[in-house]
């Protein structure tokens, strides 16, 4: 079942040139993440690069600081690699937590059908329509002091609703295929063909969720951040930003600061995309004619 | 021997636009099919008469709403464990759609190996294997040519050929075919009928046999019964109910038989009026929708 889904998984990547170009870049951000406290501390020669008046203040960029230093004097590299490893925790946090909980949904709703799918629809569809962001902000707000973990999960209760929806509408039209019936011939169990038969058709959408939901709570959070709101006590790209911009830092010579996260977040929401449309394309080959490919 | 007994079938489904808000597919269908003798049974009928939800209903995939369906006696919805097992190892069905019976993510052994398992059909791995090849030779598969290959690999007529091992591998007591020959080319589609034929001659195997094709109806022969919106309304003899069909249905259906000789194709056009409405130069010739 593993060896199948990985050979699965590789004849979709080498299927589209899209989703591989869109998983390298994205691979190569993880790794950087991972690695990140090795980065910091190899920039710190042994201090903390981003200790406070670790350095003098605004320092431009030179060998010994390649993005230059802020107004606390931290060394911006530094903050940028790890900033970055924040943004992503805070994509994988709210992306598994809308996709499970999305998959769940539409699985039972899709499958079960009748006032269950009626009521978890109706639900779904409230979710979908409250404005998002001004809700986020309220909360926020009101929570002094949440942890990244917490915005993960406040972020997440405004996602889930676009995984679930997506994911029911293919397990109704998968529902009904013959596959389906001859599964339930052969005396297959309904959690059997959820797992089986249906599951991993879904993997592309299920993946198209993940990826929307990790994107959206990227930006939720450097949208957050930006207005000041973030969790405390944890930098992200959104939160470098923020610092430009309120301390004029491109006035001072310190564009890096401002350039390096927002070119970051440029390619991780070109990556991301290229993973949704690229696993769109394999799964759905209408599409791939209209992009010529 | 066993019996498969329809008393009163209806199925309603929830259909917007009609006046009571439901859509009736099925109405007090009453028959039974035996397995013994051994029979072929085709039932008739256009697109949209019922036919795929007879297919359904006994096969327990749609429960409908009035009505019984009774395997040996017994309900089909209300089986023991023991009982369910044995109506589903004797009622098993050959879909349509050749493509859409796989599943795209598997190959099409899995289809086969899941009966052997589901069906404890082989007590090991080699038995079963042994078993896989020996159908899939009974319905003249090369089983080299066909296992570990995924369903795109496969043409429809050697997908629709697999399910037909399926079957030889489960010998169930029915078939119950639903237009299992209606996507298959013309040389492909005698193939399949004569392994059908084969199999109640040399298994046993009752088939209900489910087509708008009247002249696959007069290839298997046996009897027929035809269905027109939701309601079977002709039954007997294949002979008898095509040479002298006494509902005005089937004899509808009969005129729209394409004529085998292409010289009175030619000389029998159909004129369109200026009103829309078709008018055919003598006898009726194209199906009448
Ligand atoms: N699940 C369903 N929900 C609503 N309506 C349905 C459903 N299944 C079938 N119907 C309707 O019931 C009627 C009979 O359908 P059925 O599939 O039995 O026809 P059929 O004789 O098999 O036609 P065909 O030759 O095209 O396969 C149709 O009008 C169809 O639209
Ligand atoms: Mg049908």
């Amino acid at each position: 079942m593993t060896m199948r889904l990985l050979t699965a998984v590789l004849r979709t990547v080498r299927d589209s040139r899209r989703l591989a170009t869109g998983l390298v870049i994205l691979a190569l951000m993880v790794l950087l993440a991972v690695f990140s406290p090795l980065i910091v501390h190899s920039i710190g020669h042994g201090n903390d690069p981003i200790a406070l008046a670790a350095y003098q203040k605004w320092l431009v960029p030179s060998p010994d600081h390649l993005l230059g230093t802020d107004q606390f004097g931290r060394d911006v590299l530094a903050m940028v690699v790890s900033a970055m490893s924040v943004s992503l925790q805070i994509g994988a946090i709210a992306g598994v937590i809308s996709t499970v909980v999305g998959v769940i949904v539409a699985f039972v709703a899709g499958y079960k059908g009748g006032w269950v799918d009626g009521v978890l629809s109706t639900f779904t569809g409230i979710l979908l329509v409250i404005p998002t962001f001004p809700l986020l902000i309220a909360l926020s707000a009101y929570a002094k002091n949440v942890s990244l973990f917490q915005v993960g999960v406040m972020i997440s209760i405004f996602s889930w609703p676009f995984a679930a929806k997506t994911i029911r509408s293919q397990v109704l039209s998968l529902r009904s295929r013959p596959y389906v019936d001859l599964a339930r011939v052969s005396k297959a169990r309904d959690l059997e063909i959820i797992g089986t038969e249906l599951l991993p058709n879904l993997l592309p959408f299920i993946g198209v969720g993940f990826a929307s939901s990790a994107l959206g709570a990227i930006f939720g959070l450097v949208g957050l951040e930006v207005i000041g709101l973030g969790p405390g006590g944890v930098i992200d790209l959104g939160q470098i930003i923020f610092n430009a911009i309120n301390t004029g830092a491109l006035t001072l010579g310190a564009w890096p600061m401002f350039v390096v996260p927002i070119v970051l977040l440029t390619l991780l929401f070109a990556a991301l995309n290229m993973v949704n449309i690229g696993l769109e394309e394999v799964y759905n080959p209408r599409l791939r004619g209209v992009a010529g490919e | 021997m066993s019996v498969i007994e329809l008393q009163g079938v209806e199925q309603r489904f929830h259909a917007r636009g009609t006046p009571d808000g439901y859509l009736t597919a099925l109405k007090d269908a009453t028959f039974t099919l035996q397995s013994e003798p051994p029979q072929i049974v085709s039932l008739v009928g256009q697109s949209g008469s019922g036919k795929s939800t007879i297919a359904r209903n006994i096969l327990g995939l749609q429960k409908p709403t009035a009505g019984t369906i009774s395997f040996d006696g017994k309900d089909i919805f209300k089986l023991s464990r023991a009982e369910y097992d044995n109506y589903r190892r004797n009622v098993q069905p050959v879909f349509q759609d050749p493509y859409s019976i796989f599943n795209p993510f598997y190959r099409v052994d899995r289809v086969l190996w899941k009966a052997v398992k589901k069906f404890g059909l082989a007590p090991d791995r080699t038995k079963g294997l042994a078993m896989i090849e020996e159908s899939l030779d009974a319905v003249s598969l090369d089983p080299a040519g066909v296992l570990g290959r995924y369903p795109h690999q496969l043409s429809g007529g050697q997908r629709q050929r697999i399910m037909l091992a399926r079957i030889h591998m489960l010998r169930p007591a029915f078939v119950i075919a639903d237009e299992p020959v209606s996507m298959l080319d013309a040389q492909i589609r005698k193939t399949f009928l004569d392994i059908l034929l084969d199999f109640r001659r040399d298994h046993g195997m009752t088939t209900l046999f489910i087509t708008h094709d009247l002249s696959t109806v007069y290839y298997l022969g046996g009897g027929v019964m035809v269905i027109n919106k939701g309601s079977i309304v002709e039954r007997g003899a294949v002979e008898s109910v095509m040479h002298e069909p006494s509902h005005p249905y089937t004899q509808l259906l009969l005129d729209s038989i394409p004529q085998p000789d292409p010289d009175q194709r030619w000389t029998n056009r159909i004129h369109v009026d200026d009103s829309g409405t078709q008018t055919p130069d003598s006898a009726p010739q194209e199906p009448v929708v």
